[in-house]
């Protein structure tokens, strides 16, 4: 069986998270541990059988990180004596004496095997929170049991901000939430605007401590670039009565041009004028169609570690006259109308199932040079010509874009080393 | 009261899944592993460096909780029978983490009914995810042992016992005249990596005029592996391998020598130690059995080595071996993981601190700080610290080896 569908002769209801699943060398993409470590002066406790903490240490490990994670392994006599609570709570109370230094903020994550065992955490870390007032004691969760109706990764972005509290307000300052990486200003229209009308930026990847942390919960205002942030945003708006807004992350002038303009109204701003729109808009084409000049036809292939949205981002460059061969995705999230575009105008896009069981033997040789947008499809088509981003990079808007397209010419021309850099975990992570 | 489940500082050593995957690698079977997700990165992230360019079979079957509430095995089942209908594997093996084990998963029956849906062999390893490596790679290798190898095939033959009872090895004889080869038993990447460990073994053995009849497993294949009960003398070179060759000295026979040639001093008592079992039929540990290890310690000091249990003493053996001015009159004591839990790390605190020099994974050296006195010698170890330290792997297993360049 092929290891791939083509999207003329697929379904919207496509998911590919059915059925035995495989895990590919390629290991960019962020996991709990490094989102968990972004919080500054928090400390990770994970407290699992071994066979799961064992990711998570080496994670860890790797990023010259382990003073900022301790373990408490789950074993058999936990199973038959039910002492889990015990082990939990005395494991915590003795890591948090012999750290050399306080942790402010403790994340205590249990994992699948306390849901079925029916553990009662939450006492635990009332009585924790008595003993250590000066600790903040979140509960997490590595629960990968859970996955279908609660993703780990959203859960951790919610958990991890709940030790903000209702407090009044100022005006002047947001938040970004869900960001594994720094929206900067140029890469950035949302940014690029908040920096000229003087608004402050707040997120968890560039926060300078804890207590600056913290003051996000002063912030009226949150901005969403990822989907994984939104159960985060959704819980502030309640707890603490901030409003947010979720970016859309694809590749639609007019989609850009809206929610900037919600963006602005939001923060009282005014929206971008429309020179400056038009200016962006005419720059973005001029980058698209050197870029398209640049690769003369050579093949596209574009993986959803790369960008949120993959199919959007094919439709667009076909649209300008590139040659997009497949995408690399396992589940469509995007828009139906997207889905049902690249049916229509591609139906021969090779659609490849990461996850999926035929990839691990596929042939991956391609026939000619093939610039891949992102790991994933960059190590399935063997090639040393791609961009290696995760997680959009931080590109948003028309400013995001421009970079996109130069960031694809860079991978073009210049070679890099797919088998070094697809193999470092967490790419880009900086936490440590 | 030890306590042996919180780690402040230290890391973890892998998990018996993981030592499934790696020793069933080689085989052309596919190994599925009964576990939500997670596992299965863990293993081709950290532990197995044959990944990136290898096409071997590993899947993670993605349970999730319906299916593990309603103990709905037809999934997996269904599963597997379909990725099996595409690959045509040789053989399949299932093993699992924490959440089937809890559940009560019956790996037995599953397998049996996989087996029967698509006609390929299932090898059912029960394992649980709260292991160590040793035990998934001791019980993978004894699974397909039973199931693909022939016992037939073994020199030694059973004798009527003179009481009627039990197995001791006293019961069997040399069939004919074969002569001596040797199975090393517990070889995967987590102790050996894949810096020429395993060939540097197999020459120290073949050097010393003893051909290596399998390598269980790495540079087997499944024909190749198919014929491990030739194997005169089974040597046991990882604790991994004790299982497998426990259970082929009580099917077939085959005395076990408990061991690694790690340097030309260590060697040569080995090769002696080969010998004597092959003529006598009796297994034999390399070194004076340690004693069980509920409270380790190390004297004031000394040196201690930290790994694998055979590797650790082994080291620890061929540095003892040593004259006494080449190792400045200290002794070295080995330290190794129990299977189920691991070192407790206040006990390892202790027995590093009162130690002169620590031989270990460089993942141990968080423990002594900074200010430290102790000395420390990098050992990295795969099944520890995964990739990290892969390039600075170092050849212990062959006559190559010098304790005394270790110390140096």
């Amino acid at each position: 069986m092929e290891a791939f569908q083509l999207i003329g002769q697929m379904s919207y209801e496509y998911n590919a998270d059915v059925g035995l699943a495989y895990a590919s060398p390629v290991r960019g993409v962020w996991n709990i541990v490094h989102i968990g470590t972004l919080v500054p002066g928090g400390h990770q406790i994970y407290v699992c059988p071994t066979s799961c903490l064992r990711g998570v240490v080496l994670t860890t490990a790797e990023m010259g990180a382990m003073d900022r994670l301790s373990t408490i392994t789950v074993g058999e006599d936990n199973i038959l004596e039910g002492d889990m609570e015990e082990a939990l709570q005395h494991g915590t109370e003795r890591i948090i004496e012999e750290l050399p230094q306080r942790p402010r903020m403790v994340m205590i994550f249990t994992s699948c095997i306390h849901h079925f065992m029916a553990v009662n955490y939450k006492r635990v870390y009332r009585i924790l929170q008595k003993e250590y007032p000066d600790i903040d004691f979140v509960d997490c969760y590595m629960d990968p049991i859970m996955r279908r109706t609660a993703p780990v990764v959203p859960a951790l972005w919610r958990q991890m901000h709940r030790v903000l509290k209702n407090v009044p307000k100022v005006r002047g300052q947001v938040n970004y939430i869900g960001n594994c990486f720094p929206y900067g200003g140029d890469t950035c229209d949302l940014t690029a605007l908040l920096e000229e009308n003087g608004v402050k930026r707040l997120e968890a990847n560039s926060c300078r401590d804890y207590d600056e942390f913290l003051s996000m919960a002063q912030s009226p205002v949150n901005f969403v670039f990822h989907a994984t942030g939104l159960k985060a945003a959704n819980d502030m708006k309640i707890r603490l009565g901030q409003e947010y807004l979720a970016m859309r992350p694809g590749y639609s002038y007019d989609e850009f041009d809206q929610d900037m303009e919600a963006a602005s109204a939001l923060c009282s701003l005014p929206a971008p004028d429309k020179e400056t729109v038009a200016a962006l808009r005419r720059r973005c084409e001029e980058e698209t169609e050197k870029t398209r000049l640049l690769l003369a036809g050579t093949p596209l292939s574009i993986d959803y570690t790369a960008v949120d949205c993959p199919l959007d981002l094919a439709l667009f460059l076909l649209r300008h006259g590139f040659n997009v061969e497949s995408v690399f995705v396992d589940v469509f999230t995007e828009r139906q109308e997207i889905f049902d575009a690249l049916k229509e105008e591609k139906p021969d896009l090779k659609i490849y199932a990461s996850l999926g069981w035929n990839i691990r033997q596929m042939d991956r040789t391609h026939e000619g040079k093939i610039v891949c947008v992102g790991q994933k499809s960059a190590y399935f088509m063997n090639s040393d010509y791609f961009v290696n981003i995760i997680e959009n990079a931080g590109l948003y808007g028309y400013r995001g874009l421009i970079q996109l397209m130069e960031l694809i010419r860079d991978a073009y021309q210049t070679e890099k080393p797919m088998k070094d850099l697809v193999q470092i975990k967490g790419w880009g992570c900086s936490c440590s | 009261m030890s306590d042996y489940q919180t780690h402040v500082f230290t890391s973890t050593y892998t998990a018996d899944v993981s030592g499934v995957c790696s020793a069933m690698y080689e085989l052309g079977g596919m190994t599925i592993l009964h576990d939500p997700s997670g596992c299965n990165s863990t293993y081709s992230t950290h532990d197995e460096p044959r990944w990136f360019d290898g096409k071997s079979l590993m899947f993670v079957s993605g349970l999730d909780e319906m299916t593990a509430v309603l103990g709905d095995d037809q999934v997996i089942i269904d599963d597997t029978a379909a990725a099996a209908g595409d690959l045509k594997p040789r053989f399949i093996t299932l093993c699992g983490g924490s959440i089937p084990h809890i559940i009560a998963f019956d790996f037995k029956g599953t397998a049996h009914l996989i087996e029967k849906k698509t006609g390929i062999p299932v090898l059912p390893v029960a394992t649980d995810g709260l292991k160590s490596y040793v035990s998934g790679v001791g019980m993978a290798l004894t699974e397909w042992i039973k199931r693909f190898a022939d016992p037939s095939e073994s020199i030694w033959e059973r004798m009527p016992a003179a009481s009627g009872r039990g197995f001791s090895s006293a019961q069997w004889k040399k069939k004919g005249s074969s002569g001596l080869c040797v199975n090393l038993l517990g070889v995967t990447p987590l102790d050996f990596s894949i810096n020429g460990n395993v060939q540097a073994m197999r020459a120290a053995f073949e050097d010393a005029g003893i051909p290596v009849n399998c390598c269980a497993a790495m540079g087997e294949t499944f024909d190749s592996l198919s014929h491990i009960y030739r194997g005169a003398v089974n040597v046991v070179v990882s604790s991994a391998g004790r299982r497998p060759a426990r259970f082929m000295e009580k099917k077939a026979g085959i005395p076990r020598v408990e061991g690694l040639p790690a340097g030309p001093d260590e060697a040569s008592a080995l090769m002696e130690a080969v010998r004597a079992a092959y003529e006598d039929g009796k297994s034999r540990i390399l070194w004076q059995e340690p004693a069980e290890h509920e409270h380790w310690t190390c004297p004031q000091g000394q040196i201690l080595v930290i790994g694998e249990e055979i590797c650790s003493c082994a080291i620890a053996d061929a540095i003892n071996r040593l004259p006494a001015e080449k190792r400045g009159g200290r002794l070295a004591f080995p330290m190794w993981p129990d299977i189920d839990e691991g070192l407790p790390e206040a006990e390892l605190i202790a027995a590093m601190r009162s130690a002169d020099t620590v031989i270990a994974d460089p993942l141990y050296r968080v423990v002594l700080g900074r200010a430290g006195k102790t000395r420390f010698i990098d050992f990295p170890h795969e099944a520890y610290s995964g990739r990290i330290y892969r390039k600075d792997m170092r050849l212990f297993a062959g006559t190559e080896f010098s304790a005394e360049d270790l110390l140096r």
